[in-house]
């Protein structure tokens, strides 16, 4: 179990986190859900250690190693759509064998296997997050953190890049740490979900997604009911 | 293709105004001696190309040229790295650069000479000229590197060397070359002066001096002539090795 506990963030005279905490579940899916600018990729950095806390503590994370799908896909341009991957992956795998079967399966799972040697120039938007994804599933990470990483896509391209996070996540055991804005992404991809409100934030609203998200659909009693729930509380 | 033609056919077209422009002034002035004539100038570059010294002098400046390119590109890609990874060291690094950037050539030319032999004086001179020019380049294309691939490395735990060879340097690669081919072109120009006034035993500068003391304009242009040639095939031979390299980057990744 991640904890955070009675955390204590300021950035540039603004609080953003007083006397904060929060649990999240290991190998599961937990959604931060909330507007913009109120220190939701905040929260991320604290987690990855991009950033540190004022005060408080974080715990359940040492040794662990982290991966990230940004909002935007921060692929290196002048490497091809495998050497993207094999560049971070390097420091963990020496063996360029070992590397190549892992991104060859990445790049497959997200549909990519023709573009192994395209640039990210020659790829549309959706098959730069995808990249991005495959990248992150392909680092041996813990736990895998993501800042509204549909959030530049239309709505074809959301579905399809949000299909394969899922097969992805299935065959994977990491804790997910997913922020984002849009209700309907929380309530496909979230075991468990926070509903944030700010100044400074704070959780207003908490709840446990129980159907599977493999076959989950926007449009089922239970999840329209979530739905309504949350809509209420914002 | 056409592109190519056409740029070149502009380029000579330039060259004939150039040319046309030149004799019309010698017409008009009609005194060798202030403007020698282009023919003048032809037949001299002729004679001092033919010459049993030429190619001592050509490849004694060459060599002074190269050697101060050189060591102005190890220092200054060296230096410039690390400066534009280190604020700090940046900025302990910087009133240094400005000091060198401000001082006028002529100055660094006599204090060479204080310090060295005339042989070497132009090396140190060119080194001291085209330092900063490259390190500038080199520090600027490093803090251009967009952060958010560095911070995406730093999540993934790369390895600090690895970040410098994938990221920072190929980000910094277009500014690097910048700053090299006119480094390059500059080292020319500042070597040729330095020799003018250190008058080592062979090189082009201590010819330019001869000829302003014999009042042999022809020969002075002819030699001007020369190190612009000279100076524009180095320029092309740089040019040429950073496509290659390149080159060789894309279809290293091609093999993949």
């Amino acid at each position: 179990m991640i904890k955070l506990k009675k955390i204590y963030k300021k950035f540039e005279d603004k609080i953003i986190f007083e006397d904060f905490s929060l649990d999240i579940e290991e190998n599961k899916i937990t959604c931060i859900l909330g507007p913009s600018g109120i220190g939701k990729t905040t929260l991320l950095k604290l987690i990855s250690g991009l950033s540190k806390v004022d005060y408080g503590i974080i715990t359940g994370l040492s040794d662990k190693r982290c991966s990230f799908i940004f909002q935007e896909p921060r692929l290196i341009p002048w490497l091809n759509a495998y050497d993207n991957i094999n560049y971070i992956l390097k420091s963990v795998y020496p063996g360029q064998n070992d590397r190549d079967s892992i991104i060859r399966h990445h790049l497959m799972m997200v549909g990519l296997s023709d573009d192994i040697k395209s640039f990210p120039d020659n790829l549309s938007g959706g098959m730069k997050q995808r990249l991005s994804i495959a990248r992150a599933f392909a680092y041996p990470s813990d736990i895998l953190l993501m800042d509204e990483p549909f959030n530049s896509l239309d709505m074809s391209l959301k579905m399809s890049v949000m299909e394969s996070f899922k097969n992805l996540w299935s065959d994977s055991d990491k804790t997910v740490i997913f922020i984002t804005h849009d209700i309907d992404e929380a309530i496909l991809l979230s075991n468990t979900l926070h509903l944030f409100d700010e100044n400074p934030a704070r959780i207003v609203f908490s709840k446990t997604i129980a159907p599977n998200i493999i076959t989950r659909n926007i449009s089922d009693t239970v999840l329209v009911k979530i739905k309504t729930e949350i809509l209420q509380n914002m | 293709m056409r592109v190519s033609i056409s740029s070149n056919r502009n380029r000579l077209i330039g060259i004939t105004i150039i040319l046309v422009f030149w004799q019309v002034l010698f017409m008009f002035i009609s005194k060798d001696i202030y403007l020698p004539s282009p023919l003048n100038v032809i037949r001299s570059f002729v004679q001092i190309t033919t010459d049993k010294d030429f190619f001592s002098i050509l490849s004694t400046t060459t060599l002074r040229v190269l050697l101060s390119f050189a060591i102005s590109t190890f220092i200054g890609v060296l230096t410039g790295l690390v400066c534009g990874l280190n604020k700090t060291i940046y900025e302990i690094f910087e009133p240094m650069i400005v000091l060198i950037r401000s001082t006028p050539v002529i100055s660094i030319i006599i204090i060479a000479l204080i310090w060295f032999r005339s042989d070497y004086a132009p090396i140190f001179t060119g080194f001291l000229m085209c330092f900063p020019v490259i390190w500038s380049n080199v520090v600027q294309g490093i803090k251009s590197t967009d952060q958010h691939l560095i911070e995406m490395s730093k999540i993934y735990k790369v390895m600090p060397v690895q970040i410098i060879r994938t990221i920072y340097i190929p980000s910094a690669k277009p500014f690097i070359a910048a700053g090299l081919t006119t480094s390059l072109g500059l080292a020319w120009k500042v070597i040729a002066a330095a020799e003018v006034l250190s008058l080592p035993k062979y090189g082009i500068g201590s010819k330019l001096h001869d000829s302003k003391i014999y009042l042999e304009s022809d020969k002075l242009l002819a030699w001007t002539l020369l190190i612009i040639i000279i100076s524009y095939l180095f320029e092309l031979i740089l040019m040429r090795v950073f496509s290659m390299s390149n080159k060789k980057y894309d279809n290293v990744l091609e093999d993949l």
